[in-house]
């Protein structure tokens, strides 16, 4: 009767997943979920227990399976033993067995069959168990997402999602995507799932002992993204014994819109006279979980180690018991990967607002030509001086904005850790950027008009990011409190409508000049305790600079106004966190609320400060590298260019500038360039060649002349001292994420004077070939570090060939040798940084 | 089994051989530098082993593949079974230091490219540590068994091809256990990661080495400590 019912189930089913696929956007929320009874239906709501089984490796293991093997295969070849296995747990409870598919992709599957086989033999394994509900195992995918891996956002999302099609047309009840390690693979995942099947969807992460998964994600974050996104069910498996797991597995309850569940194992396995055994006992095992079905999990199981006789005694720990009342916690939250950044109610808030070209004619820069070392150390510099958010935004004509915020998103995730504002005006780039990001993201922004409300509000709720909406509408910005307050008002409806929680709508009313309507800021101010006290739970957020628009000395009156606007209800600011005077603001009105308890930071920060560093604004983005060395001791009486060549040779990048600024009290820039630096380089090149020198030396005296370099730059006001030499594309190969090489000639061939456009490491032969036809750079270095990725390198050239034929190729790297160089149809090999330098000055010199 | 090993300071001047230092003198202020550098490592650092053993099963001397019982691991090539003549069985082992230190290194590639080098030399020698020490550990279960291992050997050395690392890494479990990743063309991350094959023997095997002196595994011997040697002395 069951089988019946869920056959009629599965042809109505699989139209769905054929739409779905049709439509990549996917479902919303409230679209028709298949739930395969009501008990399930109560389990999804929180207001019923269900078991789980437990282990699958340590049954087969018993049986004999060999270290290594395929186990997924054995749904094939011995489908009996694999329903045996499913059988006794339902013996022993089990409302839901999990199929034998952790390990079913493509790639691990290897052509021995296809995933579909395996799916349908393993739902067909677990059915005959007669258990009530089937799970469809997803494990993660074994290789490493990019940025830090090779493996792309949407690759890993199309493996997951044959996955989910064959487990949905096996007759699946639902899917569980378990032992994530990496959030943006789970998001993956869990995207697949919810938008190739319409069944329930639980995930489940592993967390290390010291509280994170190995990519460093932490429980609030795991569960405040995944449930946010849409997972019906959240949790942990795996990881460690349920003592163990107890204290995480809480850490996530406060922060999941959802159901949470827990299959820890069964403790440490040691092996005892050639067995494995674990140490924690299933009487030990149930009093763990106990604990956990306490404080508000309401579905359990087991995994490694565990067997029927732990989930008997789970069943039995449930008898009679109903599911524990919760408390969802309603804080402003966001999340990256590796931090939680949380406003608890009148709290205030900081967020970055400097990367943003807008009247930046660096940031402009930066953007165009692909070097983000700028926008890099402006993000840090931020971090550093408190932003709690940054607010990331490319929108320049000229580039492809999308592609250009990929690419941030990526480099940004690397150097610091603060929770992301997406702000872009184009709902597709919004809706790309936020969707694999790893964590839940703010959008800059929504606002009062239909057509803006209607496309992105869908994204916010679609992958549950925070969402900001601006007071203006077709109209304008409404010149009253009132006005505004009607915007937000049709704002919050569309989001209440979206099931977008109020706590993750942010209302921002919009900063206006004082100096041209000194009625402005008062309405601003009004409408923000407008929209605090008639829109319950919204908070609100406000760019406040442009108050002082057109009066001197803003920074005094941008602070005044911010003071203002924090005693109006203002929980988050969009300012420049390295003004001194801005954090002053912020720093101590948390004092005056107790945001700042007992004012300890304040009093850390400012026990010794006087008034005069008040006007002190922090200026350098660019940051002093406290590493370098202490006094010159070079000696102040020489003459300045044998100094500034004594510097560079020595590696010591401090004294630079002022070396620098003494030469060029006397002489020009060409003269500090071309009778300065370069000869002391060339110096340099030469006894790295001799072995005088080793790495370390050349990179150091490489950086010292940068810095001289930035000192020229900086006191020329015409271009002519920064006139390039041309321009360098490299990378390292696709497969390749070996990229200490590759930095290295990056370094060099900068000191040379030439533009480097680096396009990163694991690129795609076409991505780089793109980006030299698009700017026609006429000379490319590609480094490999591995035999396996020489191919790639060879695949690179070939297309460099025929698509850009003027483009001239070095090639360099740990397994390369002049003959791998010809065999790849490279036009040159360098066998180190300084000999690439020298190739591409000698290409460069040549006329086209 | 998984062993947590105990952590390590790199030391300095196996640090600058693998920067390529020769007889170059070294700067008080690239000195400072890697002793930042080193410091941080070694701070990040979570040395842990996965290790298991297998008895051998046959050796199929035509197509040089020896396979082991209890374990879909083929080990295939001349240098393996040359490294492996006379062993009754195999340690299989995966070591890494975890994830932490590979963001590290992205972060300064991002920054700067110095502190990355010096960085990666640092994190290339701590992993190192790992290995001897994960292999010491073998030696001295082997001789607690009155038996006898050899010198580890990686995929990749020799003929042993790098093929067989996704079946070796699923073998001790070390993508779930040890968070080892593995790319489509054979990859490890982290990439500070080192799995090899390790001979067990019945009798001392030929080539094994003469001293302690000399053995890498010398400073992570517990053995030695002890006055005997994995020799049977």
């Amino acid at each position: 009767m069951e089988t019946r019912t869920s056959a009629t189930t599965h042809a109505t089913t699989t139209n769905a997943a054929e739409k779905s696929r049709l439509s990549p956007r996917g479902r919303l929320v409230e679209a028709g979920a298949r739930i395969a009874d009501d008990h399930l239906r109560r389990v999804l709501e929180g207001r019923d227990f269900l078991l789980f089984d437990g282990a699958m490796g340590t049954q087969l293991q018993a049986r004999g399976l060999a270290a290594g093997e395929t186990p997924e295969l054995l749904c094939l070849t011995n489908p009996r033993e694999i329903a045996e296995i499913h059988r006794a747990y339902v013996e022993a409870g089990s409302e839901v067995v999990t199929t034998n598919t952790f390990g079913a992709s493509a790639p691990k599957l290897a052509g021995a069959a296809t995933v579909e086989e395996v799916f349908s033999a393993a739902v067909a394994c677990a059915r005959e168990s007669g258990a009530r509900y089937v799970a469809a195992d997803i494990g993660p995918t074994g290789a490493l997402l990019q940025p830090m891996g090779t493996l792309s956002f949407d690759d890993a999302y199309d493996l997951f999602a044959e996955q989910v099609r064959a487990a949905d047309a096996a007759g699946a009840d639902l899917v569980v995507i378990e032992t994530m390690a990496d959030l943006a693979e789970a998001k993956a995942a869990l995207l697949a799932a919810r938008e190739n099947c319409r069944l329930p969807v639980f995930c489940t992460m592993t967390f290390d002992e010291d509280g994170r998964t190995f990519l460093g994600t932490t429980p609030e974050v795991a569960a405040l993204t995944l449930s946010g996104l849409g997972a019906d069910v959240i949790g942990i498996n795996c990881s460690l014994g349920p003592a163990d797991v107890a204290p995480l597995v809480e850490r996530m309850l406060p922060w999941a819109c959802c159901p949470v569940m827990a299959q820890a194992n069964a403790g440490l396995p040691r092996v005892e006279g050639g067995v494995t055994v674990y140490d924690v006992t299933p009487e030990q095992f149930a009093d763990a979980v106990g604990g956990m079905v306490d404080a508000g999990v309401t579905v359990i199981g087991g995994c490694c180690g565990t067997t029927p006789a732990y989930i008997a005694r789970e069943r039995a720990l449930l008898e009679g018991r109903t599911p524990a009342p919760r408390d969802v916690r309603r804080d402003f939250a966001v999340a990256s990967s590796q931090r939680l950044t949380v406003l608890p109610d009148s709290h205030v808030g900081v967020i970055g607002e400097r990367i943003n070209p807008t009247g930046k004619r660096r940031m402009k820069e930066a953007l165009r030509s692909g070097n983000h070392d700028l926008i890099i150390s402006e993000a840090i510099a931020q971090e550093e001086a408190g932003a709690q958010i940054l607010d990331v935004n490319a929108g320049l004509p000229e580039i492809d904005e999308r592609a250009t915020l990929a690419r941030l998103m990526s480099e940004l995730q690397g150097v610091t850790a603060l929770p992301i504002q997406v702000d872009s005006a184009v709902p597709e780039t919004i809706e790309a950027t936020v969707r694999s990001y790893p964590g839940k993201p703010v959008i800059n922004s929504t606002n009062g008009r239909r057509d803006t409300l209607d496309a992105v509000v869908p994204i916010a709720a679609r992958y549950g990011c925070a969402l900001v909406g601006l007071t203006i509408d077709e109209e304008g910005i409404p010149p009253t409190a009132e006005g505004r307050l009607a915007i937000a008002r049709r704002i919050v409806a569309a989001t209440d409508a979206a099931n977008i929680p109020r706590q993750d709508v942010v209302i921002d009313c919009l900063c206006m000049a004082a100096s041209t309507d000194q009625s402005a800021p008062r309405t601003i101010l009004d409408a923000i305790a407008l929209v605090k006290r008639e829109l319950p739970g919204v908070r609100c957020v406000l760019g406040v600079s442009n108050v002082s628009f057109g009066l001197p000395f803003r920074p005094l009156v941008n602070a005044t106004f911010l003071a203002a606007a924090f005693a109006a209800g203002l929980d988050l600011c969009i300012i420049n966190p390295l003004q001194q005077r801005m954090m002053d603001v912020v720093r101590s009105w948390r004092a005056l609320t107790g945001e700042d308890e007992s004012a300890q930071a304040y009093v850390a920060a400012y026990a010794n400060r006087t008034d005069d560093a008040a006007a002190a604004t922090t200026t350098a983005a660019a940051r002093q590298d406290p590493t370098s060395s202490d006094a010159d001791s070079t000696g102040d009486a020489q003459d300045p260019c044998e100094r500034a060549r004594s510097l560079v040779l020595s590696g010591r990048k401090q004294p630079m500038a002022d070396a620098m600024a003494q030469i060029l009290s006397d002489h020009d820039t060409l003269f500090a360039i071309n009778e300065v630096l370069v000869p002391a380089l060339d110096e340099v090149g030469i006894r790295f060649e001799r072995g005088t020198f080793f790495l370390p030396q050349l990179m150091a005296a490489a950086e010292a002349a940068k810095a001289g370099f930035d000192a020229i730059k900086a006191s020329a006001a015409s271009a002519e001292a920064t006139a390039t030499k041309g321009t360098v594309a490299i990378c390292t190969v696709k497969g390749d994420i070996h990229d200490i090489g590759k930095n290295i000639v990056r370094m060099l061939l900068e000191n040379y004077g030439f533009d480097v456009l680096d396009l990163g490491r694991d690129v795609d032969p076409q991505d780089f070939c793109d980006a030299v036809v698009e700017r026609h750079i006429r000379v490319a270095g590609l480094s490999a570090l591995m035999t396996a990725t020489v191919p790639a390198m060879a695949e690179t050239i070939t297309l460099l060939n025929e698509q850009a034929p003027w483009c001239k190729t070095i090639v360099g790297g740990a397994v390369l040798t002049p003959e791998y160089a010809e065999m790849v149809g490279a036009d040159y090999y360098a066998k180190d940084a300084t000999e690439t330098a020298r190739i591409a000055q000698e290409i460069l010199a040549q006329p086209e | 089994m998984i062993v947590d090993l105990p952590a390590h300071d790199a030391d300095p001047a196996e640090v600058l051989r693998y920067l390529g230092r020769g007889s170059q003198s070294v700067s008080s202020d690239i000195e400072g530098r890697l002793e930042t550098q080193m410091g941080r490592a070694r701070e990040l650092a979570r040395p842990r082993a996965s290790i298991k053993c297998f008895p051998i099963a046959s050796r199929d001397a035509e197509k040089s593949t020896i396979s082991l019982e209890g374990c879909a691991l083929g080990l295939e090539g001349a240098s393996i079974a040359e490294h492996l003549a006379g062993a009754r069985a195999v340690a299989l082992m995966a070591v890494t230091i975890g994830m932490a230190l590979e963001r590290e290194l992205r972060r300064l590639a991002l920054l700067n490219s110095l502190d990355q080098a010096l960085f990666d030399a640092a994190a290339t020698t701590l992993v190192e540590c790992a290995a001897e020490d994960a292999e010491a550990l073998v030696r001295s279960r082997a001789r607690e068994q009155g038996r006898f291992a050899n010198a580890r050997f990686s995929p990749g050395y020799g003929d042993l091809p790098l093929a067989c690392q996704p079946t070796l890494l699923d073998a001790l479990d070390a993508r779930r256990r040890l968070g080892i990743t593995l790319s489509p063309s054979l990859l490890m991350t982290p990439t500070k990661s080192v799995t090899a094959v390790i001979g067990i023997f019945d009798e001392l095997p030929p080539r094994m080495r003469t001293t302690c002196a000399d053995c890498p595994c010398h400073e992570y011997c517990t053995i030695h400590r002890s006055g005997g040697s994995c020799r049977g002395d």
